[in-house]
């Protein structure tokens, strides 16, 4: 409601008549203001162009100016779904079964995928064979997320439209049909049925069109052998668990040989059960993966294991061996008696590139009904003969080839007359090349298709007669790229996909009634198995063959090309996950190098030395194998290396649509003459001194027998384990206790919940390192490039230590450091370890798998001033990152030295220019690890982002968590189980039998940390033969 | 008088028979004059390598401990060992201050004063180690207790780092307030002798307006008794938890029980080392020969020469129990130590420490100015190597010769270390010109007792004083307590 | 007004000693006496009565060794007991041997700098506090005593003083 009150000013206002009343009733101010002392000059007040309006204005509008600027926020560059998919749930991953085959490796394999990007790579446990992942597959994911990977087609370098492109391809193909030139089709060789069904769809729309395939790391040997025994094109296939005795010549089928993936049939036999084990001699010139896991090695050159080889055919039709080098001669026979006893359950294995010598392997083989052998199912996984390629450059050359479509494969880069190549391909004039990232050979393609990354595609493959696997994509191609596949559809003129392509031909040609939903689902399908072949030998072919092995001699220097664990063919090389991954043998990463025996190197003048900052540096040498020469190859002194002989990796050197980083090492190919791995070469020494990055500077065990242990079957089986796997013992009221039940203090009660431990089996681990790539992408590790890595700074959570023996084996190194006695003289302890630091010419290897090893009296957490490390309920030792000051007191009281420290920022940092510092790199990261800042301390945390997820997995359903629910990235990655995970609380799991084994011994079990992680000791059937 | 009786064998303390204002003078020079060339030549150097330093330890910060020479390995290299070598010079200090003040050791008094300010100041630059050689130092408060958002997120009081953040802190304050209590009666004498009005403020604003009442004289006796009392254990426990960061760890050649007196011996070997050093040059630049005597620089050789052998018996104590234990890895670890790729430094060690303080048996040379600068800087080398033998060899061959490495210094090491060489002298230097360099008040109490000319006169039985001619009478005005001297007729 | 007060200035430690006593014996009441260095024995010869501060340090050292100790038993048993290395946080005893060092470290933390402040204190010391001492030079090489001086004994104690040795006495202007 109004009021009416009023006010007064003063008592005066009663009086109406007083002036002042009156006066102050019409003014509203008591006395007149100033204004004339600021508007005085009214002319200038006037003219000035700011009036107060103006004036105004400007505070508005630089207000709200200012306000605006303030409200800017970060960018977020997100796209929400149009339609959400119901498959996926954010924070939920997805599992695609899928196949990789790329003409190199080839496994069945899970893809992790979160959000809808895959970030992972996991073993296929549905697929019986090809279920392992190695190191290369593994990495395989980060390929997917390459800056460098074409995002388009080209046509003489320049972006153009599938359409164009098309439409060119096309008219030339039609152009052809009356020229009557060939259109050849190159592909790396294919083992999968659509392909070569799309192949032949086009030919029948285009006659001319010819598929040529092309291995660039070939078995010819092999396949040929295999043909003319069997007539029937093949790789004979081997079950290494059903041999007690192996005997390889010079195949490294823990490596790359043949296709790979034999170890798990092989480790399976090499744990002693009831004291039974698979005995494994190697005759080999390079040290390979599967010569140092090998019971007993010979290293010899290729002249020397035909010599074997025909010995040992000899000795067994019954001959006496009269080989000149006695040495061979006695092995052989000895190896000879041993096969005849053991009979089907031996088997001979050959990885000469010699027809001959394949031939007698098959024999043998047949001979020795080994039930190892399985000749009925052959490998398809290399199909090519060097011939075919020179026919081709010929063809080429002479003009015969209109059109040439290259698929995937870079033959002027992987061929040895890579350079003969490009100038046939300029005669041809139109050259389709399918690539993933620019290439030497793209280059001069007149046009270039984009090609989708494996995971961007669908495929299937026949690895095996009978065996079939499916490749489905798990993400939409990230670019306007497009799997050759498509292409070829679309240029044979059909309009459906390719998917549509392979399941028409599944139906009709594969499945044989069975649902194809299943078969994607489960990635693998299997036939019925074949009918057995039957071999049909030529005797006099033998002959003949036995004759030309017999005499083998090889005039000065062997090189003998391998392909490194690491890089493979090097199609992956622009990978920094396998550029940083260090060589199991060597230990060396961001390099390719001339392994030589130390007695060659000695007498070239060449030295491997260690410089201030422990980094090695090694000669340089020129290789030159009949005429071309590559110069500047490094020279590393490798243990175990056949003396006259030099190794060399393919794969490396590559240069054209690789990051400058990642152009390491030099071009092998070069020198890879007729696909041959073994080559005659003359080597200089050149001025200057390579620096190597490698991460383990020192190659001995210094005698340190309770870090690895080991011991023999026969003790094994005969001797109590107190004699082979001795428990430290101290002194408790004056009996001896096992060092490992005296405590201080009372101790935390560990019996509730879940408790983890991770055993790791010395025997079953065969140092492939695909757990360190596992590890590698599951928690996000950084990579920190060649620099860093030389000086000792790698990041790897879990590394894979190598030993060589100093004596002729570990046992010898441990005697003689027991006879040290006194400081000086003969047996001086002075003089004594520095001759343990050496290792043998042949020497013993182990290796032997280190991560945190999780102790519950963990040294690193007590000395932790700010308590960002510290132990929990469930056995983890804690590392809570963003409490870390950096102190690395923990990293230097870790007796195991698995702790790793980042000594720069390695994400978003020009300076570390690998995947964390692009955004299309980072898509590989995994939302559920941190990536971790500068100056913090980290480690292995046996994943447990996984273990949790598996608990409240179970929690969620309401049951009791399964035995292999738990994992960690390295113990799903192991092909072999050589690293089991699980929580011993559970006393019916696996890890907590492993456990109770008495092969069961804790590292450094003395320094009383006692670890969660736990070893088995390393048994070696060397008794035998 | 009883009071002033000194065995007439002891040498004078006090040369050149100075009186009470003799003595106020000549401390008060250096403060009052004004620098000479030669300081100014050598405060020159000594910032410009402070200053290469603070660019070296920015550098660190803003870029990453990467930029040093370490591994993964290697975790502790020269950070670790400049840390311990400059605890240890700064023992020296407070020893002889506290432990040679309860021991009535009355030659300590010329030489406490700077020593303490050695301690203080090295005790500044081997605080700065703990906390740049983090990962994250701007996080470097998190070591203290502090309560915090996250509620219950504390320290971890079994960590031997944090010990070490509470013992260096507590003898870094403890050490400040017995030296700056010290200093109260003799900047009290420069503030009553200061012309200028600048200085008359800033003495009378540093020395609390000491007076020097009787009372206040007593309690100061007690304070430095009490404080003597606490310091003495402090400098003792400081080296003591110091040497617990290696001794409590698991690594060969750390985890050693005989580290505590082999620490402590060490720091205060090198502490008189460095004592000697500064005392040396001192005494000549700033002219007090009269007060710091050759005598005290022999007193200091003998206990150089004595801690230099303790040290010695240490390092071969080492080497036995090695061998004794029969544990291969410590074994191996000091075998490595003497003949491993670090041997020289070993050996350097060796030399520098336990052999060239042998010298110091014989007279002539712990007399020689020169010989004992010479061996007081050697000694100092010595130390240093023997914190970088401790840390560098037995870490670089641990458990594993998997993780073998080797390690090599970065030009940012380096530049860190003689950056704290840098800032040391520049503190000290700055110390000499603007501080009393030697406790005024404690040497005049003792000058009729170690005072040359008053032992004289007490050999011939002479009295120690005379009495004056009989004094005139004086008033004072009440008012301002300042005296107006209008003589009586 | 306060009763008078006499300023007596000597040059030596021992004459001032004499006269200390000798004034005392005379039954007159020595108000103050300022010297630039302990002269031991003053105090006696004063008949001042002991400090009291090293007790006080005592108790501030058992002061500190309680917060130590209390402090350490919350943050390491009560608050968070984490499972550290295997150390029993469940019990502080069994976990004390870890905590011995910090607990020495602040008993001579809490003990010395909780005395020094006292002394600073008592005896009226800090920053920007003015001096009080009559005489700048009794800080350099001269002794003051001040002696009260009851009526009619001015002559008296003038002559005494000046027998004892002082080079100057001063007298209140009237």
């Amino acid at each position: 409601m109004a009021s009416h009150k009023t006010y007064w000013k003063s008592e005066t206002e009663l009086f109406e008549k007083d002036q002042a009343v009156s006066h102050l009733k019409h003014n509203e101010f008591a006395e007149t203001l100033p204004v004339n002392d600021f508007l005085e000059d009214e002319a200038s007040l006037q003219s000035s162009e700011t009036s107060r309006r103006d004036f105004l204005k400007f505070v508005g509008f630089s207000t709200a100016a200012v306000t605006l600027a303030a409200c800017e926020g970060p960018v977020k560059k997100s796209i929400p779904y149009v339609i959400q998919p119901d498959e996926i749930v954010p924070g939920v991953a997805n599992y695609y079964a899928t196949t990789i085959s790329d003409g190199f490796d080839f496994a069945s394999i899970l893809v992790k995928t979160r959000e809808g990007r895959p970030i992972k790579i996991e073993n296929n446990d549905r697929a019986r064979l090809f279920g392992g992942a190695n190191a290369r597959v593994q990495a395989s994911v980060l390929n997917l997320y390459d800056k460098f990977r074409l995002q388009g087609p080209l046509a003489a370098g320049v972006d153009v439209s599938w359409d164009t492109l098309d439409t060119a391809v096309k008219a030339r193909l039609d152009a052809l049909l009356s020229t009557g030139q060939k259109a050849v089709v190159l592909s790396a060789s294919t083992t999968s049925p659509s392909y070569k069904a799309l192949v032949t769809q086009l030919k029948e729309i285009y006659a001319s069109v010819e598929h040529v395939s092309y291995d660039v790391v070939s078995s010819g040997a092999a396949l040929e052998a295999f043909g003319q025994v069997y007539g029937e094109s093949g790789l004979a296939d081997y079950d290494f668990s059903k041999a007690d005795v192996i005997l390889s010549f010079d195949a490294d089928f823990l490596g790359d040989w043949q296709g790979g993936s034999y170890a798990k049939s092989y480790v399976a036999n090499r744990i002693p059960k009831h004291g039974h084990m698979s005995h494994h001699v190697q005759l080999e010139s390079n040290m390979t993966l599967t010569g140092a896991n090998a019971d007993k090695r010979i290293p010899l050159n290729t002249a020397e294991i035909k010599r074997a080889l025909a010995a040992l055919y000899k000795a067994l039709n019954g001959e006496a061996v009269s080989e000149s080098d006695s040495s061979i001669a006695g092995h052989m026979n000895a190896l000879a008696d041993k096969l005849r006893t053991v009979g089907s359950k031996a088997v001979v294995v050959c990885g000469v590139e010699d027809v001959n010598a394949q031939l007698l392997t098959l024999a043998i083989n047949e001979y020795l009904k080994s039930d190892a052998f399985d000749p009925a199912a052959p490998r398809n996984l290399r199909s090519s003969t060097a011939s075919a390629m020179d026919q081709l450059i010929a063809d080429m050359d002479s003009g015969a080839v209109g059109a040439l479509f290259i698929d995937k494969v870079n033959p002027v880069y992987s061929l040895a007359n890579g350079a003969a190549f490009a100038e046939a391909m300029q005669k041809v004039g139109f050259t389709v090349c399918s690539a993933f990232s620019m290439n030497e050979t793209a280059e001069l393609a007149s046009f270039v298709v984009a090609n989708s990354h494996y995971l961007e595609s669908w495929a299937d493959a026949q690895p095996k007669k009978s065996y079939y696997t499916l490749t489905q994509p798990v993400i939409r191609n990230l670019f306007d790229t497009r799997q050759f596949e498509e292409c070829l559809l679309k240029w044979s003129g059909s309009s459906d996909t390719y998917h549509d392509f392979i399941k028409g031909h599944w139906t009709a040609n594969v499945l044989g009634g069975n649902a194809w939903n299943k078969a994607v689902q489960d990635g693998v399908f299997e036939a019925a198995a074949p009918k057995s072949l039957d071999a049909r030998i030529d005797e006099t072919l033998l002959q003949s063959a036995h004759r030309s092995l017999a005499v083998a001699q090889s005039e000065g220097m062997e090189l003998v090309l391998y392909t490194k664990t690491g890089m493979g063919d090097g199609q992956m090389a622009n990978n920094p996950w396998l550029q940083e991954f260090p060589d199991p043998i060597s230990r060396t990463s961001w390099d390719n190098y001339l392994t030589i025996s130390k007695a060659d190197a000695e007498a070239y003048g060449l030295k491997n030395v260690n410089v201030a900052n422990g980094g090695l540096d090694g000669s340089y040498v020129k290789v030159t194998v009949n005429g071309t020469s590559i110069s500047n190859v490094p020279v590393m002194i490798q243990p175990g290396q056949a003396k006259g002989t030099v190794g060399l990796a393919l794969g490396y050197g590559r240069k054209v649509g690789l990051q400058s980083e990642m152009q390491t090492g030099v071009n092998a190919y070069k020198v890879y003459f007729n696909g041959s791995k073994v080559q005659e070469v003359t080597i200089e020494k050149q001025s200057g001194m390579h620096e190597f990055a490698c991460v383990q500077l020192h190659k001995t065990l210094m005698g340190r027998g309770d870090i690895i242990k080991e011991t023999t079957l026969e003790d094994f089986i005969t001797k109590p384990a107190s004699e082979w796997n001795e428990v430290p013992v101290v002194s408790l009221d004056h009996q001896e206790v096992p060092a490992s039940t005296v405590d201080l203090w009372e101790s935390f009660d560990r019996s509730v919940g879940h408790h983890f431990n991770l055993s790791i089996d010395l025997n079953a681990c065969t140092g492939c390192g695909a757990c360190v790539i596992a590890c590698h992408a599951e928690n996000n590790v950084p990579v920190v490039g060649k620099k860093e890595i030389r000086v000792s700074r790698d990041m790897h959570w879990l590394r894979i230590d190598r030993y060589y023996s100093s004596e002729e084996s570990f046992a010898a190194d441990d005697a003689k450091k027991e006879s040290f006695d006194g400081l000086f003289g003969e047996t001086g302890s002075l003089g004594g370890f520095g001759t343990l630091e050496d290792p043998s010419a042949n020497p013993q290897v182990a290796f032997q798998p280190v991560m945190c090893q999780h102790c519950n009296h963990a040294p690193c957490e007590t000395v932790c001033p700010v308590a960002a490390t510290s132990h929990s309920r469930q056995g983890h030792n804690h590392m809570a990152y963003n409490r870390c000051i950096g102190t690395r007191y923990c990293a230097n009281n870790c007796p195991y030295k698995v702790r790793r420290f980042n000594w720069f920022r390695y994400n978003q940092n020009d300076e570390f220019d690998f995947h964390m510092n692009n955004d299309l790199g980072r898509m590989v990261l995994n939302p559920d690890v941190n990536v971790r800042s500068r100056g913090v301390m980290e480690k292995c945390s046996f994943c447990i982002q996984r273990t949790q997820k598996a608990i409240l997995d179970a929690k969620a359903e309401g049951r009791a968590v399964k035995d292999a629910e738990f994992q960690t990235a390295c113990s799903a990655a192991c092909d072999t189980e050589a690293l089991v995970f699980g929580d011993v609380n559970d006393k019916d799991s696996e890890v907590a039998q492993l456990k109770e084994s008495e092969r069961m011994y804790h590292l450094l079990e003395n320094v009383g940390t006692q670890p969660n992680v736990f070893y088995h000791v390393k048994i070696r059937n060397t008794e035998k033969a | 008088m009883a009071s002033h009786y000194e065995a007439s064998i002891r040498k004078p303390l006090v040369t050149g028979s100075k009186s009470y204002s003799d003595v106020s003078n000549d401390i008060a020079r250096p403060v009052e004059g004004r620098a000479n060339k030669q300081w100014w030549i050598v405060f020159g150097i000594a910032l410009a390598a402070f200053l290469w330093g603070l660019g070296a330890i920015i550098y660190t910060i803003s870029t990453g401990i990467g930029v040093w020479g370490l591994n993964k390995t290697v975790n502790w290299a020269w950070d670790i060992t400049n840390f311990v070598w400059w605890v240890g010079i700064g023992h020296a200090g407070t020893l002889i201050s506290a432990v040679l003040l309860l021991f009535r050791q009355k030659w300590r008094m010329a030489i406490n004063r700077s020593a303490e300010a050695m301690t203080i100041f090295s005790v500044i630059q081997a605080g700065l180690f703990p906390i740049i050689h983090m990962g994250r130092p701007w996080l470097a408060f998190w070591v203290l207790p502090i309560p915090n958002q996250y509620g219950s997120l504390w320290v971890n009081f079994n960590s031997p780092l944090l010990w070490d953040v509470f013992a260096i802190s507590t003898y870094l304050s403890v050490s400040l307030v017995f030296w700056w209590t010290g200093l109260l009666p003799d900047f009290a004498m420069i503030r009553d002798r200061a012309i200028k009005p600048f200085q008359k403020k800033l003495y009378s604003l540093i020395s609390f307006g000491w007076t020097g009442r009787s009372k206040d004289w007593q309690r100061f006796e007690e304070v430095s008794l009490v404080l003597a009392g606490l310091a003495t254990p402090l400098v003792l426990s400081v080296h003591t938890i110091v040497s617990f960061d290696f001794a409590t760890s698991v690594i060969p050649g750390w985890h050693t029980t005989i580290f505590p007196p082999y620490f402590v011996a060490g720091a205060i070997f090198s502490g008189f080392a460095m004592v000697n050093t500064l005392l040396i040059i001192m005494r000549k630049v700033v002219g007090l020969e009269d007060y710091i005597t050759v005598q005290h620089i022999e007193l200091m050789n003998i206990v150089i020469m004595i801690t230099g052998s303790i040290v010695g018996c240490a390092y071969i104590t080492e080497l036995f129990i090695a061998w004794y234990s029969g544990v291969e890895y410590e074994q191996y670890a000091f075998l490595n130590r003497a003949t491993g790729p670090y041997a020289w430094a070993y050996w350097a060690m060796m030399s520098c420490n336990v052999f060239s303080p042998q010298f110091m048996w014989f007279k002539r040379l712990r007399t020689s100015i020169m010989f004992s600068f010479f061996i007081s800087i050697v000694v100092n080398i010595g130390m240093w190597f023997e914190r970088f033998v401790i840390i560098v060899t037995s870490l670089h061959r641990d458990y594993l010769p998997s993780s073998w490495t080797m390690f090599s210094p970065t030009f940012v090491d380096i530049g860190i270390f003689i950056g704290t060489i840098g800032f040391f002298f520049v503190l000290f230097l700055l110390y000499s010109r603007t501080f009393p360099v030697i406790a005024q008040a404690e040497v005049k109490s003792i000058l009729k007792s170690s005072g040359d000319q008053y032992k004289a006169l007490r050999e011939e039985g002479k009295p120690l004083y005379t009495m004056p001619k009989r004094g005139k009478v004086t008033t004072y005005s009440i008012e301002e307590n300042s005296t107006t001297n209008q003589t009586h007729s | 007004m306060a009763s008078k007060i006499f300023r007596a200035l000597y040059n030596d430690d021992d004459i001032l000693m004499n006269a200390v006593k000798k004034v005392r014996e005379e039954k007159h009441h020595i108000e103050e006496v300022y010297t630039p260095f302990p002269v031991h024995g003053l105090d006696k010869a004063l008949g001042l009565d002991e400090t009291r501060i090293s007790m006080a340090a005592f108790i501030y050292g058992c002061l500190g060794l309680t917060v130590a100790t209390v402090m350490m038993n919350y943050i390491m048993i009560e608050d968070w007991p984490q499972d550290i290395g295997g150390k029993p946080s469940f019990s502080f005893i069994q976990n004390m041997p870890a905590f011995v060092p910090v607990m020495f470290e602040m008993t001579v933390f809490f003990a010395a700098h909780l005395m020094v402040i006292t002394f600073y204190l008592r005896s009226k010391m800090w920053p920007f506090k003015k001096a009080e001492n009559p005489l700048p030079r009794t800080t350099n090489d001269l002794f003051l005593m001040e002696v009260a001086v009851k009526e009619g004994e001015e002559k008296a104690l003038t002559e005494l003083l000046l027998d004892t040795g002082a080079i100057e006495v001063q007298k209140p202007k009237a």
